[in-house]
């Protein structure tokens, strides 16, 4: 088989920024929604190079229930021409079994299995995949530049059940966010819309020590009781 | 009875494995939490065939596939003498749902249903032989109160109607009497569960919405003026651009009353005006505090003035001492916060109170600073109508010779103010002391410990009224007063009634279906002597005489038991964290060995090889915004060659990240089409797997393992976790740490994966870094530029609303 078709089909400088299509993907309805991104027909391996080393294979899970060998076929086909390989799977039914093959052999093929459940969403995948080739991942990486109220947020959340308008009364109440760490079980209490649970959570959560230690000292103030002699 | 579970379960939790594997085999009884005790008994630490029993509390909230279902099929494997008891107080609970009852009883592996409805004719009689005396008094809302109310009750009722025309609900829940009820949450979110991924924002909003207003209407009975515009304030700070309420006609007028309930402002020719003015226009505008007082109080304090003056002409019949001794007074009100205000209250007089508050609000807001106050005595709106009393009332005695009274009492201070709303505080200043109890404290037999022979109940609840119930029904004898305040036309009188409604309704049902229930034998494989009960408060259960089971002599193994056994035992490594998720649980379920530890990196290792970081939708969505997602992929894939992420849908929810119509027509960075797809152009050997449901999840584990080597607990738990500074071995686990406290930490500005441990080292707690000097910090952060950014925002002042 002939070797990858990224290289060879990038000659001229338009395809670079089109997605190629393989000619086998001819008659795909998919193809009708790719309009944020141009693509033409080339002679290509895979059915979809989406960049200099992506690629995509498009299946449809009714598609492999009719063919359960033709995705492991096609991998085989890509080698290892490609660094970012994915298997892009139009789920039209939702029956367990054939996801799983298909999750299967995408994984210990190398391939990433993407899942979409409308044809707008398979030809979305593939332009974004395209238009993303070399964009950073500050989207999906932690953000740095934000408000104090956000941080503040953020921070505060951490404790289960906590709002944002816990926050803003815990904050406002405070003054800042060293007060709301100090601050007693009492005073915690006193703001509206924080109940007793929360109020333990925050206080534990500022007060109890990152590592919890000192076995000894607890064995002995607790001990093992039954029931009826722990209440007082 | 939580009280005591909560405080032994505290405990349990701080005790490492291996001394709760001394405790447990000392023996006793033991409260611990489900997700210790389905790691210890994994790891069996538990001694099975000593365990006499297991009771499962709240059994109500029991699925098939919950840790405590888990437990009980884990004991009952091991053990097939012991008994399993569930218990509930909550019928409403055990009837919603599809064959919810069914369910429990199958998860619980138990045969047998007993029911204590209030209504039962043993339970009726034992209670009503000697009912405590009752006082009902209904006290009138004052009418901005009303005006707020009936203006939250339009909203609300506007946010329905918004929310039927979506179409996504069925329509026949959604009224406002239901929307006051917390469980009404719960009604529109079964409904919309299923699709919750499709539907639009407005309809997400429209739902937080409610929820927002559910909680005014109560916070506006429960909280004092000024504390309920703080409140308010803010809510519209935190939610105000976002939600759809706000902007609604009546929202309007609920801000506008509830900040004339206590402040205006006004010109100094008397005139109002309307809204806050700027800096520059100040003169001649000045502040009127008018600090409306709750309507309750006045009469909180008159029934208080009551009883004291019934505890000094005590009843002929009765010795002095012991009369004294029995006279107590027990308010029992929503929560810590109420009693406390009640009790300063009582300290300080109306005037003082709401003065303190109104300047605790100032604090919070900058605008109002510098106005001038109006002297506000002359224009003070009088007091309301008298509360009108309603249900069996005795007259007042009319003997009042002043006693001195031996118990310490808490001196009114009269503040000096001229309209205090004690019309009577010459004769009678003496107040009798009294014991708070908040309800939401849930203390254990609050009856039993303090034996009062006052009750007033501030707050209607009908857990309460149960309990005393019973506490009378055990003291016949023994005198017991109570009161209880409702305010007349509010939504807290509605909310009791109806939530007794509710509960008979929900035993009715319990009845019908006991009658016609059918508990597969084949299903149960297991022969087992059981119970479930539910009852319908504490005290009854206490004095039931449970039979003892006997052991059964007909135990069948597990049919799946002999199958398992062809295959090789698989085994997977599971994060401790992952047993609050219901995986484990079906995993065992399918034969598998589960090895719970503490993974620094992902939350199920398949093989030396797979390593799989799992998500739930809603987890998915969160953990790729807040940048999680990506550093746990960057983790995976430095360490496992098949680092996995596992999209696991829910079963009862559509298989779907978006509909057709949500995709677009363009590119947005914040979809998740654009989330995932820089996920994989970043991490191309990350593996991305999409599970239907749970079950899903556990079958594609199988398949995934089969050619696989077996992974090892050992070196999992190492892998990511560094070494070099010794303290991390094997004896660490989860449990020894604060995990919340860890997390609060690692999200602080400063704080990075470098440099929290050192922190956690050289500083014990939050509290104690929120005092830490800057150079400390700068020691321990490994620079002065991360110790000046923590230091700042430990320090930053919080931007007045």
């Amino acid at each position: 088989s002939a070797p990858a078709g990224a290289a060879s089909g990038a000659s001229n400088s338009q395809s670079r920024n089109a997605i190629l299509v393989s000619r086998r993907q001819q008659g795909n309805p998919v193809l009708k929604f790719i309009r944020n991104v141009r693509w033409t027909f080339d002679d290509i391996v895979p059915d979809y190079v989406l960049g200099q080393s992506s690629c995509a294979l498009y299946l449809s899970i009714r598609y492999h229930l009719l063919h359960p060998d033709y995705l492991y076929f096609r991998i085989r086909e890509l080698q290892k021409n490609f660094r970012l390989r994915v298997v892009l799977c139009y789920v039209d039914e939702d029956v367990i079994k054939p996801l799983h093959e298909v999750t299967k052999t995408a994984l210990l093929h190398d391939c990433s299995l993407l899942c979409a459940w409308s044809l707008e969403e398979c030809a979305r995948y593939l332009e974004t995949i395209k238009m993303y080739e070399n964009k950073p991942a500050d989207n999906i990486q932690e953000r740095t530049d934000q408000d104090y109220l956000s941080r503040l947020t953020s921070a505060l959340t951490s404790v289960r059940h906590i709002n944002k308008t816990d926050v803003v009364t815990l904050g406002s109440t405070f003054g800042s966010m060293a007060s709301v760490m100090s601050a007693s079980m009492e005073d915690l209490a006193r703001c509206p819309g924080i109940g007793e649970r929360k109020v333990k959570r925050l206080y534990d959560a500022f007060h109890e020590p990152f590592r919890r230690t000192s076995k000894q000292l607890r064995l002995s103030s607790v001990g093992i009781k039954p029931i009826q002699e722990a209440p007082k | 009875m939580s009280q005591l579970v909560i405080e032994m379960i505290l405990k349990l939790g701080e005790f490492t494995a291996a001394e709760r594997a001394e405790m447990y085999s000392k023996g006793g009884a033991f409260l611990v939490t489900s997700r210790i005790l389905v790691v210890d008994m994994l790891n069996e630490r538990v001694p099975f065939h000593k365990v006499a029993g297991i009771i499962v509390n709240n059994s109500h909230r029991m699925t098939e596939t919950c840790a405590e279902a888990f437990i009980v099929r884990l004991y009952r494997s091991k053990n097939k003498a012991g008994y399993v008891r569930g218990i509930s107080d909550q019928a409403r609970g055990l009837t919603s749902g599809f064959m919810k009852m069914e369910r429990v009883m199958k998860s619980l592996l138990v045969k047998k249903l007993n029911l204590w409805p209030r209504f039962h004719l043993s339970i009726a009689t034992a209670l009503e032989e000697s009912p405590p005396d009752v006082v009902d008094i209904r006290v009138p809302l004052t009418p901005s109160m009303l005006a707020i109310q009936n203006a939250i009750l339009e909203v609300m009722d506007a946010c329905l109607k918004e929310l039927r025309k979506t179409n996504k609900v069925d329509v026949e829940d959604l009224t406002v009497e239901n929307g006051l009820f917390k469980s009404f949450d719960e009604i529109v979110r079964m409904q919309l569960d299923p699709i919750w991924h499709t539907i639009g924002r407005k309809t997400k909003r429209l739902v937080a919405d409610l929820k927002t207003l559910r909680k005014l209407a109560e916070y506006l009975i429960r909280y004092d003026a000024v504390t309920f515009l703080k409140y308010l304030d803010t809510v519209r700070a935190s939610e105000g651009v976002k939600s759809v309420w706000v902007f609604a006609g009546p929202a309007h007028r609920i801000f506008e009353l509830a900040k004339r309930r206590v402040y205006q402002i006004v010109r100094t020719d008397g005139e109002q005006v309307e809204s806050v003015v700027k800096q520059a226009s100040r003169a001649g505008v000045e502040l009127e505090v008018v600090a409306e007082e709750m309507p309750k109080w006045k009469v909180y304090k008159e029934i208080l003035e009551e009883i004291q003056q019934e505890i000094q002409s005590r009843p002929a019949d009765l010795p002095e001492d012991s009369w004294k001794s029995e006279a107590r007074v027990l308010v029992a009100c929503k929560d810590e916060r109420t009693a406390w205000q009640l009790q300063r209250f009582i300290l300080k007089g109306p005037e003082e109170l709401m003065r303190e508050e109104w300047n605790n609000y100032l604090l919070a807001k900058a605008e109002l600073h510098g106005m001038t106050l109006r002297d506000k005595k002359k224009s003070r709106s009088k007091p309301q109508a008298q509360p009108q009393r309603k249900g069996k009332r005795k007259k007042r005695p009319d003997n009042t010779e002043q006693q001195v009274s031996e118990e310490p009492v808490i001196p009114l201070q009269n503040t000096g103010a001229t309209d205090m709303s004690l019309e009577d505080v010459g004769a009678s200043s003496l107040v009798p002391p009294v014991q708070y109890y908040a309800l939401e404290s849930d203390q254990y037999r609050i009856l039993d410990t303090t034996g009062p022979s006052y009750v007033i109940v501030y707050d209607p609840d009908m857990k309460f009224v149960r309990e005393m119930e019973v506490f009378k029904a055990k003291h016949p004898q023994r005198r017991l007063k109570v009161y209880f305040l409702f305010y007349e036309e509010s939504t807290e009188g509605k909310k009791f009634e109806a939530s007794i409604q509710r509960e008979t309704t929900a035993f009715e049902t319990l009845i019908r279906q006991k009658a016609s229930m059918i508990i597969p034998v084949d299903q149960v494989s297991i022969q087992i002597i059981g119970y479930a009960f539910v009852y319908s408060w504490v005290g009854v259960l206490q004095t039931l005489d449970v039979p003892s089971p006997q052991a059964p002599n007909s135990v069948s193994s597990r049919k799946a038991g002999g199958r398992k056994n062809m295959e090789k035992h698989m085994q997977i490594v599971v994060d401790m964290r992952e047993f609050s998720s219901s995986l484990p649980c079906v995993l065992h379920q399918q034969g598998m060995r589960i090895l719970p530890v503490t993974l620094e990196v992902g939350d199920y290792v398949l093989s030396p090889e797979i390593c799989v970081e799992r998500k739930s939708i809603a987890d998915l969505y969160a953990s790729f915004s807040s940048g999680r997602l990506y550093h746990q992929a960057e983790t995976m894939t430095r360490y496992y060659r098949l680092p996995v992420l596992l999209i696991e849908f829910s079963q009862d929810k559509s298989f779907s990240l978006q509909s057709a119509n949500e995709v677009g027509d363009d590119i947005v960075p914040a979809n998740i089409v654009s989330k995932m797809s820089l996920l994989v152009l970043h991490f191309p050997r990350l593996r991305i797997v999409w599970s239907r449901s749970l079950h899903a999840t556990a079958e594609l584990f199988a398949t995934l393992k089969s050619n696989q080597d077996e992974p090892d607990a050992e070196r999992a738990m190492r892998v990511g976790v560094p070494t070099e500074d010794g303290l991390i071995e094997g004896d660490v686990r989860a449990e020894n740490y604060n995990t919340t406290a860890v997390e609060m930490l690692r999200r602080l500005p400063g704080v990075t994966d470098a440099n929290y441990r050192t922190i956690m080292d050289g500083c014990k707690s939050l509290a104690e870094l929120s005092i830490m000097p800057f150079e400390q910090l700068a020691e321990l952060m490994g620079g002065q530029r991360p110790a000046r950014m923590l230091r700042d925002f430990l320090d930053a002042k919080f931007p007045t609303l």
